[in-house]
């Protein structure tokens, strides 16, 4: 029989089904459909077994518990570690994206050495013995010549063992350190040192709350530890018991202020003066036990909080007296209740809004209590992290790299991009040029590396071991551990591991700071004290059979070691008015710059997935935007996608506006986290940051930059360039006699 | 047409009081499934694929207004508008209440996706591309799309298979909570839940029977098998 041809099968099929037409009785039976019905197929096909893995996300500094899918040495999925105590199986979308992270076709997988100008990507490739050599080389020499200060490594902020090897390295070795963040949380560990008088940061049992007032903290977006709190926002909304009601305050519309029953938009940097005006009412209503108002207001009572009576600062914090005393009344009666300060810390008086918002904490009575706050463990001397330096640091250091004072031979950067998240006024870029030699330890060319002479290329986290002390923790000790996870894809290097190879070749004096040959036996050497310190010890057969079950588990914890405590209340704290950057009638807008919910403050800009995650509120994806007020907007015949020039007295950028009908007028959110000019293939050359432009002003106890201190004006280009956005890619469905999101009304919540 | 469905019916519930917005969900469902990442071109294109979405609509303008979310995703009706146009029977029903969709039959004549109310239904303009070593991420699980056909949502069959394989390893029935879709399993507040609704003591059950508990468009009769709760108000 000759072959049927794809086209004789086809006009016979079509001529069989014509007739069965024809004669009425086209019928499939659905037995046939079934059989051979293949959605089960292709899923079924798999060979080989998959492995789960432990370990901890790298994407934020919340550093969340993982399991890692490895299927025949490929790791294709990442989910939330359902047994780590801070996330709980949850996962947020940045978490996912470490995958890509490993697989990223842009990574730097062999030590590059710039070969012309600094800065000019002129790159080739070099074993790690002569990358080695050379930096053992240069810091050998410094040592030798008693200019070991001459050397400044600047890291991300680290915690656990990475910090230790760090630490001790730097301090072996004589040089300077620091550890930068774009957006430092160095304003809220100051004001929680000195309301709470620790500075690791509280667990907010967000969960079992009942109501929280939230100043300008987006927890469920990016605040410290956000995967943690939206699971505790869930059981706050539906959990087993009466649904809690959230009030954000802020001048920006964030996710969490979409998500809050209740959005009061208060005037920047008078975040403080609403703190005291609540405890005010509070306290000149009796809402509260006398004793507590006598040990608040240091026996004055209500005369010491006179000045904050809601009528006295409706003006000024823009909130009206009658909003201020109904969620006082509300704050002070539906315990427990929880204030949280997030945003608030951006100002010039970052601190005293700070310290002022942590006070109700104790007016209400919700330290230590459930619903409210509890400490965490401080950590030991071994686990001291070493945390974000302020802002006024790096502008002096800056400071006096340019006029000479005090020059540097040598900088050592890990994953801290400088250039890219210091305002551009301090000019950071010229004073790189006066350091003869910089090495940076990167996985991906950023802006800072790109001025490297040498670039040491660092694992990716899934195939890097660490630890963790989790800050903020749960309100109990926990150790989390990470582990490789695949065989690493390039030739590369932890950062704990350089350093210990580097003391290797320093002389006995550094060499036996770090008594450990890597970092991995670092790391074990920490697990043996836990271990040794534990009942562990007798139940475990060995050592070795502890440190498995432990790298099984993704880490140790104890849920019954929690540590109450209820001290004094805090002094109540002097107000202080927040200054700007640009006169009002010049720069007529308040520009707030906030983390995105995808790309976090940047980090995630090389990833493809989270690029690509439209942010909540604008649905825009790829790029940069401003957002503005609709109706100011409009008034001023501006539309969606109009290129608009934002001028501080600072600098200026372009971004496409976006109309925001839920943006106060007079204030412009940008987001940061885009802006990049030196990456790879995702990031670079795609939309501005808004960082560059923002007022060297600093909070002024602690010198913490001030990022929302910086006002702007706006002009338009005359150009457009529409936005790459989710909204209209699918017709809204939201119908008025049957609307797709159906709302019923709350019962009022039993006090 | 009542089906007559095996011992399972696959339902997934999401809670609007608990949903945050947060697109948790959206970038587990495409690490999970094998969706090649929306370029920016795709964005302007208005052919961004997302087998979960986040809806955002804003409610009212500045002072008075809010924002709601809704995770949308393929409804997988009883009822499905999508079925009876299939000219080739690419997209059916399965007797677990899925609506599946037969990658290797579809031939791209995109009827379902004009005729699907709820908008969860793609077409491949382009051959899915990742490069050089990306690919390397892909889930085994999940077959790949090639440029020309529809796709959509699938509950994560893949997972519900590899569920009840192990539940039969085990020598056990399924347990409430053993499968979960990628997105159930990300979100952070716990919004979305699924489950068997044939099993009376689920969460699922239980919480479709709450009076929060009402299913998109239901004016259609599409009758879906994923039950939305009602936001609350303050």
């Amino acid at each position: 029989m000759p072959e049927l041809s794809r086209r004789q099968f086809i006009k016979i099929a079509g001529l069989s089904t014509l007739g069965a037409s024809l004669l009425g009785s086209c019928t499939f039976s659905k037995v046939e459909l079934l059989a051979q019905s293949p959605h089960q197929t292709p899923e079924d096909l798999v060979t080989g077994t998959d492995n789960w893995y432990a370990t901890l996300c790298s994407q934020c500094p919340a550093q969340c518990g993982i399991v890692v899918r490895v299927v025949e040495g490929r790791a294709v999925k990442v989910e939330g570690n359902p047994l780590y105590p801070i996330n709980e199986g949850k996962i947020c979308p940045r978490g996912q994206a470490e995958l890509q992270e490993l697989y990223h076709p842009d990574r730097i997988t062999q030590p590059w050495l710039q070969k012309g100008q600094r800065g000019s990507g002129n790159f080739a490739e070099i074993t790690w013995d002569e990358a080695l050599g050379e930096v053992t080389q240069r810091l050998a020499q410094l040592r030798a010549n008693g200019r070991a200060d001459t050397v400044l490594l600047a890291t991300q902020p680290l915690r656990g063992r990475m910090a230790l090897v760090t630490r001790r390295f730097m301090e072996a070795y004589g040089g300077r350190y620091m550890a930068y963040e774009p957006l430092e949380d160095v304003v809220l560990r100051a004001a929680l040192n000195q309301t709470l008088g620790q500075d690791v940061i509280p667990e907010w049992d967000i969960a079992s709350a009942n109501y929280i007032i939230s100043f300008g903290a987006d927890f469920l977006s990016t605040w410290l530890s956000p995967v943690r709190y939206a699971k505790g926002y869930g059981e706050f909304r539906q959990g087993d018991r009466g649904r809690g009601t959230l009030v954000q305050i802020e001048p920006r519309f964030s996710l969490t202020a979409a998500n809050a029953d209740r959005w009061i938009a208060n005037r920047p940097g008078t975040e403080g003066l609403l703190a005291l005006s609540l405890a005010q009412v509070i306290v000149a209503e009796g809402l509260v036990d006398s004793n507590v108002i006598q040990a608040f207001t240091r026996g004055a009572g209500a005369k010491a909080l006179e000045e904050f009576r809601p009528e006295r600062v409706q003006e000024t914090t823009g909130v009206t007296a009658e909003v201020i005393r109904s969620v006082a009344r509300d704050f002070a009666r539906q315990r427990p209740s929880l204030a949280l300060g997030g945003g608030a810390s951006a100002h010039t008086n970052g601190l005293f809004n700070m310290k002022a918002i942590f006070a109700l904490n104790y007016l209400v009575g919700s330290i230590g209590q459930k619903g409210g706050l509890f400490f965490n463990p401080n950590p030991s001397p071994e686990t001291q992290p070493l945390q974000a330096a302020p802002f006024a640091q790096w502008r002096d250091l800056v400071g006096d790299l340019l006029s000479q004072k005090k020059p540097l031979n040598l900088l050592l950067i890990h994953k801290a991009n400088l250039a890219y998240g210091l305002p551009s006024s301090i000019n950071l870029s010229q004073a790189l040029t006066q350091v003869p030699f910089i090495v940076s330890f990167a996985s991906f060319l950023d802006e800072t590396s790109a001025q490297a002479n040498l670039i040491l290329p660092t694992p990716a986290g899934l195939e890097d071991w660490g630890d963790d002390i989790p800050d903020p923790g749960p309100g109990y000790k926990v150790l989390g551990l990470r582990q490789p996870t695949v065989y690493p894809v390039g030739d590369t290097k932890a950062f704990a591991d350089i350093i210990l190879a580097l003391a290797q070749g320093l002389g006995p004096e550094v060499k036996n700071a770090l008594p450990w040959t890597s970092f991995r036996e670092a790391l074990q050497d920490g697990v043996r004290n836990l271990y040794q310190a534990s009942a562990e010890s007798q139940r475990r057969a060995s050592f070795t059979e502890f440190w498995q079950s432990l790298l099984q588990q993704g880490g140790s914890w104890n849920l019954q070691e929690r540590i109450g405590s209820q001290g004094e209340p805090p002094p109540l704290p002097q107000p202080e008015p927040a200054s700007f950057a640009g006169e009002a009638n010049d720069y007529p807008y308040n520009l707030i710059p906030f983390l995105s919910n995808a790309l976090y403050d940047g980090r995630g800009g090389h990833l493809p997935w989270l690029q690509a995650t439209p942010d909540p509120l604008t649905t825009v994806a790829w790029t940069t935007w401003v957002e503005m007020n609709a109706q100011s907007a409009r008034e001023q015949g501006l539309q969606e996608g109009d290129v608009m020039i934002i001028e501080s007295p600072y600098g200026s950028l372009e971004a496409a506006l976006y109309l925001h009908p839920l943006m106060p007028p007079g204030v412009i959110g940008m987001p940061v986290g885009q802006g990049y000019w030196a990456g790879d293939r995702y990031s670079k050359g795609r939309g501005t940051n808004p960082l560059a432009i923002l007022a060297p002003l600093t909070d002024g106890e602690t010198g913490a930059l001030a990022w929302a201190a910086t006002r702007i004006r706006l002009r338009k280009t005359g150009r457009r360039s529409p936005l790459p956005k989710f909204e209209g890619v699918v017709s809204a469905i939201q119908l008025e006699d049957e609307p797709i999101i159906q709302t019923i009304k709350a019962n009022p919540s039993t006090p | 047409m009542p089906e007559q469905y095996s011992l399972y019916k696959w339902t997934m519930v999401i809670d609007l009081d608990r949903c945050t917005g947060c697109q948790a969900c959206v970038v587990a469902c495409q690490a999970e499934n094998n969706i090649s990442f929306n370029t920016e071109d795709r964005f302007h294109q208005h052919r961004v694929m997302e087998w979960i979405r986040v809806e955002r609509y804003w409610d009212g303008e500045f002072p008075q207004g809010r924002a709601h979310f809704i995770p949308i995703l393929c409804q997988h009706c009883n009822n499905a508008p999508c079925e009876p146009v299939c000219p080739v029977y690419a997209t059916h029903h399965n007797e677990e209440g899925l609506n599946v969709q037969t990658y290797p039959r579809c031939i791209g004549t995109r009827f379902c996706a004009n005729n699907c109310p709820y908008q969860v239904r793609f077409f491949n303009f382009w051959q899915p591309q990742w490069p050089s070593r990306m690919h390397n991420q892909l889930n085994p699980n999940v077959t790949v799309r090639y440029r020309g056909i529809i796709e959509k949502c699938s509950f994560c069959v893949q997972r519900i298979n590899q569920g009840k394989r192990r539940a039969q390893r085990e020598g056990r029935q399924i347990r409430d909570g053993d499968i979960m879709p990628a997105c159930v399993q990300a979100c952070p507040p716990s919004a979305l839940i699924f489950g068997n609704i044939k099993d009376t003591a689920s969460r699922v059950y239980r919480l479709a029977q709450d009076k929060r508990s009402y299913r998109l468009l239901a004016d259609l009769g599409t009758d879906p098998n994923v039950v939305y709760l009602k936001k609350v108000e303050y």
